[in-house]
């Protein structure tokens, strides 16, 4: 590719790019990001492409390789255009089909087709899809025109002409400005004001300053960060260009935790195109600006997604937070003026530019503007990214637009925030998602995991679960983090285990106290959230298991109890082959029995049987 | 363990002490665990003191400073995949492999991890066997898995590959 | 020409050289701050958390550990509010059931206020105050001590776990080690750990006036930069 020297040489870059996308009849998008390669949208693919070549349809059907697009329980799918036919949960098998049926002969599969799990209609067309009608694709929407290892794509779309229009007609005081006037509050969970930190920054003394992006994305049970940096890696690097710009800086880094090897790939693909098109280095189009992006991989740690363990990291060592005194504005990566936002915030900024900060603040709520892409997981029917503006209300995004309740169950909570998070309650479900209302909630919008649970989940689990978690990730500097979340795990262990006392459950909330108060950093001080939210609005839960030693939901191993029922044991020997603990003895046609000495209360011996016959008390 | 090996990856970062996570991964990538004499080298390389790569060796995950098996099985404990039943794939690898996370079989096939999260939470429980992920996993998925992963090694032996 | 900040301490105006930490201000004034990380001629980190201040600024207070923080001019600081003495004597607490044996460990936590331990105790031998590693880094330079793994597992280690050539086995890791000096009774048997409290009097008096210096027994077994006049 040849270097675009001047600013306005990009125009017709994109133009030419246009014209070339143009010349095709058809477009198949395939979404290839983590999650649908790890559904087998590869070989969908790949016999996509042998299909296509066989026909010698080359020249006139373009097949697009693109990120994640967020409707991750039809993956595989396919999306044809023009049309914009969806089919969703497609085989390598059916491709064959597609090629015949749809792209030459322009007939609909039927079977293929998306039904909408409430009324039962099959819908054709993409964006009539309710799951995507109800959201506001602002950011994933671009996902679906973009193969994001082809700069190409991005520029036709638009891409990069906000950073154009930032370098040729405005000044780095215009930029904050405009991102004040948007009011867009950091993505990552602190909800920080954006425009603030960039001034901040500005203002500090120093010729080398740096920007960041954090893509760490540790809470689990959220993956919106990885989607985006997969699917549009070009979009953050613009958002970085824009903000190394407004604050001064002339190296940025991407760090991208170790466990999302594709976005690692893909955002490295897009900063070497970038650097070969000029749009990195130095005089950047020619302006005299120069900015390059070095793309950190991540060591395996939740904790590094702490903005002072983050830029440690960076430095090449251990991920350990340190004091706040100062902000990383001042002194930050290497002791130097840092700015660090999140993925989202990055991806938002471009499009802020272009369209105004007033067009953003228009969505959402007064202070929580704009929109925010959720990953909605758990015992729902329709699992994905939604991205909704500020202020939908918690019960919209569940049942609405995620479908309802899996399974037959009843839903009980939603999980938010992740760690640093808490569980809510249905009645607590026509609360807005904005940063106010969950934190008063007890929960907070943290980077967007929504976890779903049904009757099936206990929450005295679901803290031991968290607690847990928050044990191996915490980094072990301080006491109160290092020693209070063991001591409040011990505490819960003994609950869920049948010998918790009263008094425990005082101590517990004393322990939460403290460490809230005394930690070092996020992780530590947020950590007895989920504690302290599920003993907000399940605290019978745990009564029930101190005072009866009852697990209702049947999950807390020391308190349930496998049998078989010999009315309908029919001696199949299913259970006695799938335990792994070899606590199921019988003989073949024979009734068969559970040892308890044995049984670890693991329950793979009741997912294989079918006949109902064994027992959870 | 051929340090002239090690001595290239460390050809282009010499005196950077900012890649010593990188740089870390490359050797691993290559002997798939950090042998305590690269570590020394990496030490004398980067100019990082050797107490702090050993710390570093020590906090990520991502490192093993014992050899690792043949196949590594990943399950994921993320909320959404607990919530669809990952521990039970615990209880399962105990019963197929005899050991547990963070363990290696005693014939070095198999070694079993953890992760906290993959972020393919719409598609779970996901295992990853050795860079593959397996979405929408079930206990006996993953016995049928563990099963055919041990039969192509069988084969290949009996091919006189290795 | 020194150049000095004041600072408010507990509603006492005091008058600090420039870039002092406001532990050291507190402490020099005559304020006691309960410490345990906390030594001269060592970079502080924050990592026991006991000199936790509040730092009121613009109608809203945060909390920090007054180790890190640097004493700036007009700075209004209360080392004793009500949720500063909670949260303190509880992790005073957590302190003594993670480490009963150490006499430094049950003298800050009597000093605290602490005088019942509600959790199991464990009897670990470090509780990961960071000196020796800091002392072995920046005083002598020879850098053979690291805090190794994370979380709980978090322990002090040599490379490899074997004593280097470079390490310059000056033992001033052991020296400075809180856990050095066992509970006047002796060392605590596994099981048979308890909160000493022996020095019941200096309690009473701690209680009474929590935040100014006594000049207490107390604080030779944590090693105060005060020091202790009477013995």
């Amino acid at each position: 590719m040849e270097k675009i020297n001047i600013p306005d040489t990009l125009k017709s870059f994109a133009q030419r790019k246009k014209s070339e996308l143009e010349q095709y009849e058809t477009v198949i998008t395939v979404p290839s990001g983590t999650c649908c390669q790890a559904a087998g949208s590869l070989p969908v693919l790949l016999s996509l492409q042998k299909a296509v070549e066989k026909k010698k349809l080359q020249s006139k059907v373009r097949i697009r390789v693109s990120g994640c697009q967020g409707f991750c329980e039809q993956e595989p799918m396919v999306v044809i255009e023009p049309g914009g036919i969806f089919y969703g949960r497609v085989k390598p098998e059916d491709v064959k089909e597609i090629v015949e049926e749809t792209v030459i002969n322009k007939n609909i599969i039927d079977r293929l087709l998306y039904a909408d799990p409430v009324s039962g209609k099959k819908v054709a067309k993409e964006e009539e899809i309710p799951f995507y009608k109800l959201q506001d694709r602002t950011i994933l929407g671009e996902n679906k025109f973009i193969d994001p290892c082809d700069i190409g794509e991005y520029i036709a779309r638009g891409g990069y002409s906000a950073f154009v229009k930032v370098i040729t007609t405005l000044s780095p005081d215009e930029v904050i400005a405009e991102v004040k006037t948007s009011g867009i509050r950091g993505r990552g969970g602190a909800g920080f004001p954006t425009w603030k930190k960039w001034e901040e920054c500005r203002n500090a003394p120093g010729e080398i300053k740096y920007v960041i992006c954090n893509a760490d994305e540790g809470d689990p049970g959220a993956y919106m960060d990885r989607s985006v940096l997969e699917g549009n890696p070009h979009a953050i690097l613009e958002g970085m260009l824009i903000g190394a710009f407004a604050v001064g800086a002339t190296q940025g880094y991407i760090y991208v935790r170790n466990e999302y090897p594709l976005a690692v790939k893909n955002s490295r693909i897009a900063t070497d195109q970038a650097r070969e098109l000029g749009l990195l280095g130095k005089n950047i189009l020619g302006t005299g600006f120069d900015f390059d992006i070095h793309i950190s991989r991540g060591g395996g740690a939740f904790v590094c997604g702490e903005s002072s363990a983050l830029m440690e990291s960076v430095a090449g060592k251990v991920g350990e937070p340190k004091p706040k005194d100062v902000h990383a504005t001042e002194r930050g990566l290497f002791n130097l003026p840092t700015t660090l936002n999140n993925v989202e915030t990055w991806a938002n900024v471009p499009l802020i530019i272009k369209q105004g900060g007033a067009w953003f603040s228009s969505k959402g709520t007064e202070k929580s503007t704009g929109t925010k892409i959720f990953a909605l997981t758990g015992k729902i029917k329709n699992t994905g990214l939604v991205e909704v503006p500020m202020g939908t209300t918690l019960r919209r995004i569940i049942y609405d637009i995620g479908g309802g309740p899996q399974g037959g169950a009843q839903i009980k909570a939603v999980q938010t925030g992740g760690p640093s998070g808490g569980c809510l309650p249905t009645l607590k479900f026509e609360l807005p998602v904005d940063f106010e209302a969950l934190s008063a909630a007890g929960s907070m919008v943290g980077s967007g995991g929504m976890v779903v649970m049904d009757d099936h989940s206990c929450m005295v689990d679901v803290a031991k679960y968290f607690l847990t978690f928050l044990q191996d990730e915490s980094c072990g500097k301080c006491v109160p983090c290092r020693i209070g979340v063991d001591r409040m795990l011990e505490i819960i262990t003994d609950i869920s285990e049948g010998h918790g006392t009263m008094e425990q459950l005082d101590l517990l909330e004393e322990v939460s106290e403290a460490v809230a108060v005394g930690s070092l950093c996020g992780l530590g001080k947020t950590a007895p959230n989920p504690v302290l939210s599920t003993l907000r609005y399940f605290r019978h839960e745990y009564e029930e298991h101190i005072k009866n030693k009852r697990c209702s939901a049947g999950v807390c191993r020391e308190l349930i109890h496998y049998s078989i029922d010999k009315e309908k044991c029919n001696g199949c020997g299913l259970c006695l082959k799938a335990c792994p603990h070899g606590a199921v003895t019988g003989k073949k046609k024979k009734i068969h029995v559970i040892n308890n000495e044995l049984c670890n209360k693991c329950g793979i011996c009741k997912e294989q049987c079918k006949f109902d016959a064994v027992i959870l008390s | 363990m051929d340090i002239a090996h090690v001595e290239s990856i460390l050809s282009s970062h010499v005196g950077k002490r900012e890649d010593l996570i990188e740089v870390l991964h490359k050797i691993q990538g290559v002997y798939n665990y950090l042998p305590e004499e690269a570590l020394w080298k990496v030490s004398e390389t980067l100019g990082t003191p050797l107490i702090e790569v050993f710390r570093v060796a020590n906090f990520y995950k991502a490192f093993s400073l014992q050899p690792r098996g043949k196949h590594l099985v990943t399950i994921c404990t993320g909320t959404a995949c607990h919530v669809r039943g990952a521990p039970k794939f615990i209880d399962e690898l105990k019963g197929q492999l005899n050991i547990e996370p963070g363990e290696t079989t005693s014939d070095k096939s198999f070694t079993v991890e953890t992760v906290n999260c993959v972020g393919a939470c719409a598609l779970g429980p996901i295992v990853i066997m050795n860079a593959e992920y397996h979405d929408r996993m079930s206990a006996l998925k993953l016995r049928k898995l563990i099963e055919a992963t041990k039969e192509k090694d069988k084969e290949t032996t009996l091919h006189g590959e290795n | 020409m020194p150049e000095y900040v004041n600072v408010t301490i507990d509603g006492a105006k005091i008058r600090a050289n420039k870039g002092t930490s406001v532990i050291d201000v507190a402490l020099e004034y005559g304020i006691c701050i309960p410490n345990l990380c906390h030594m001269k001629d060592l970079n502080p980190i924050g990592a026991c958390r006991l000199c936790i201040v509040e730092l009121v600024e613009g109608g809203r207070s945060k909390v920090t550990t007054s180790c890190t923080l640097e004493a700036k001019e007009g700075m209004v600081i209360f080392s004793h509010s009500p949720k500063i003495v909670e949260t303190r004597k509880l992790i005073a607490e957590m302190l003594v059931a993670e480490a009963p044996n150490s006499r430094a460990i049950q003298d800050v936590a009597v000093r605290c206020g602490v005088t019942k331990v509600r959790f199991p105790f464990r009897n670990k031998n470090c509780v990961m105050c960071g000196r020796c590693v800091r002392a072995c880094t920046e005083i002598w330079r020879s850098q053979s001590l690291g805090f190794v793994g994370r979380g709980k597992k978090r322990h002090v280690a040599l490379p490899f776990h074997e004593r280097p050539d470079f390490c310059k086995r000056c033992w001033y890791c052991v020296d400075i080690c809180p856990m050095l000096i066992t509970p006047c009774d002796g060392p605590m048997e596994p099981g048979n750990e308890y909160l000493c409290n022996k020095c019941e009097s200096q309690l009473t008096m701690a209680l009474e006036s929590p935040d100014t210096c006594i000049q207490c027994r107390l604080g030779k077994g944590f090693g105060c930069p005060r020091g202790v006049t009477q013995e």
